[in-house]
């Protein structure tokens, strides 16, 4: 059992961004029964103006000080200028303007030894802890981040290691700006991430969600709409599945063709928020308003 | 009438003064649930229970004799296993609704989710809306009305009982097949629709088990048959 939330201000952005991270904390603050060994949320809609956000996760175990001069080396060999950094323990965020090719910037961070992106986005960033959102919003701060839209999930790890790496969400490595929160197991994990690696795509963990981001990502990046890619995953993807996508675009969601995981969404002109759960819903909205319980094989999106 | 606000307590604490105070033999209304877990579970006499505003999951659940009332939503499987009683939600009720009913009526005012009255074993479930797929799954007894439509697969895999459509079927399930029910059975599906303040006098379609998958005589290779 995990916990996956979502929420967009459909106006945000024109008016002012909105506190996307503040509400995120509290929808998994309320869903935190359904997974405790971590959380972890994607805000987006900040426009970095060109600029990436890098986040870098090393072991602590590890002397992660160098592992992050490393991770700063590689940027600068690469043409990149460090504009801002950040650092809390093994956590990294860096502010990097580049204009230069991103997977080459992206395939020299993932050959660094002991090192794992989190997320590398122009307008959204990924952090992701083990314990529960109030305890990352004390580590990170992350109740203060602002955006127009963002997803988040809590835990109960089922088919792999429970460690910060295979936490959600996930990025779609080298993809900038797509990430993925899901609840649920793919049963035809292993052999579509064994086409995707005889194509070329490498993967950070071993965990199976990580493969619907990679799988959307690529679609995504050939073209394709977000609605047309969550409607090829129906077929694709084999499993129990309910999940969320985060883009630079805006939102999406896609339930699996036996509408085995649940979720439920509550929608105004304004705010589209949507859950597990309705508790977490209602830790947003405070009025009761009409509830939608999404059915089998139904896609839905929202773009920014 | 006794008012618990659920606001501040946490479930156990809840339950338990729902409890004690039917136990004295008063009528009991929560309010400001919050969409929580688990509220109302176990109450085994006759009373009234209202709660005010939507319920999380397995709410009302494992009751036998309580008239439960719901102004609100409902999360996953609402009234699992009801023994006897009465629940009526006002308005959608989550994934399962009624799942193992025993006996007693469900009344959803909204819609229902997937796979409504799943392996139910008696009552009545009264759908006012649409529902789901897989309505009536592996259902074994009882009676499952619906006056909106049904999803895809409905009555998948039952082995008996009734599942009454009054709009359209997305698709039957298997083993499941479309009949026209007789006068008494629609005189005694609109009774129960009265009884719940729903006068219309739909034509509803019902759908039974075919029975082709009933395999209980096939023997295994080292049975011998001794009647």
């Amino acid at each position: 059992m995990c916990g996956i939330s979502g929420i967009m201000h459909k106006h945000a952005g024109a008016s002012g961004l909105a506190p996307i991270g503040e509400e995120l904390v509290r929808m998994l603050d309320a869903m935190k029964h359904r997974g405790i060994d971590s959380t972890g949320i994607t805000v987006a809609g900040e426009d970095s103006k060109s600029d990436l956000i890098v986040r870098i996760w090393s072991d602590p175990e590890d002397d992660y000080r160098a592992r992050f001069r490393a991770v700063e080396e590689s940027v600068i060999a690469k043409g990149g200028v460090v504009k801002n950094r950040q650092s809390t323990d093994e956590f990294l965020r860096l502010n990097v303007n580049y204009e230069g090719d991103l997977n080459a910037l992206a395939a020299s961070l993932y050959e660094l030894p002991g090192v794992t992106i989190h997320s590398i986005g122009q307008n959204s960033e990924v952090v992701k802890d083990v314990g529960t959102g109030l305890e990352l919003d004390d580590k990170h701060g992350i109740g203060t981040m602002k955006g127009t839209h963002g997803i988040g999930h809590v835990r109960l790890a089922t088919e792999s290691r429970v460690d910060i790496t295979h936490s959600h969400p996930f990025w779609a490595y080298p993809f900038p700006d797509v990430t993925v929160v899901h609840n649920g197991q793919l049963t035809n994990y292993h052999k579509m991430k064994r086409q995707y690696e005889d194509r070329g795509h490498r993967f950070q963990t071993e965990n199976d969600s990580e493969l619907i981001a990679v799988y959307l990502a690529e679609k995504l990046a050939q073209g394709a709409g977000l609605e047309d890619a969550l409607f090829d995953s129906l077929d694709d993807l084999d499993g129990s599945f309910t999940y969320l996508v985060s883009t630079d675009q805006g939102m999406g969601s896609a339930k699996d063709p036996l509408a085995l995981k649940p979720l439920v969404l509550m929608e105004t002109d304004d705010v589209v928020a949507l859950a597990s759960e309705e508790v977490a819903l209602r830790s947003v909205f405070d009025e009761e308003i009409e509830r939608v319980e999404p059915q089998q094989n139904e896609v839905m999106t929202w773009l920014i | 009438m006794a008012d618990i606000n659920a606001r501040d307590m946490t479930i156990r604490e809840i339950n338990s003064r729902v409890k004690e105070l039917v136990k004295e033999g008063q009528e009991v209304r929560i309010t400001d649930p919050q969409a929580r877990h688990n509220l109302v579970i176990g109450v085994l006499q006759d009373c009234k229970i209202t709660v005010d505003g939507s319920v999380g999951y397995l709410c009302a659940s494992l009751l036998d004799g309580p008239d439960v009332t719901i102004n609100g939503n409902a999360g996953w499987a609402l009234g699992e296993n009801m023994m006897s009683g009465r629940i009526t939600l006002t308005r959608n009720a989550g994934a399962s609704v009624g799942a193992t009913l025993r006996g007693g009526e469900l009344f959803v005012g909204g819609d229902a989710g997937a796979r409504a009255g799943i392996s139910m074993k008696g009552g009545d479930l009264i759908i006012r809306g649409n529902s789901g797929f897989l309505t009536g799954y592996m259902m074994q007894k009882g009676r499952i009305i619906i006056c909106g439509d049904v999803g895809d697969a409905v009555g998948d895999s039952m082995y008996e009982g009734e599942i009454y459509v009054a709009g359209n079927i997305g698709s039957l399930g298997s083993d499941a097949k479309e009949e026209t029910p007789s006068e008494d059975e629609l005189l005694r599906v609109w009774e129960t629709l009265e009884s719940f303040g729903i006068t219309e006098r739909f034509q509803f379609k019902k759908v039974v088990s075919a029975k082709k998958l009933y395999h209980f005589d096939a023997l295994e290779r080292f049975e011998k048959r001794v009647v």
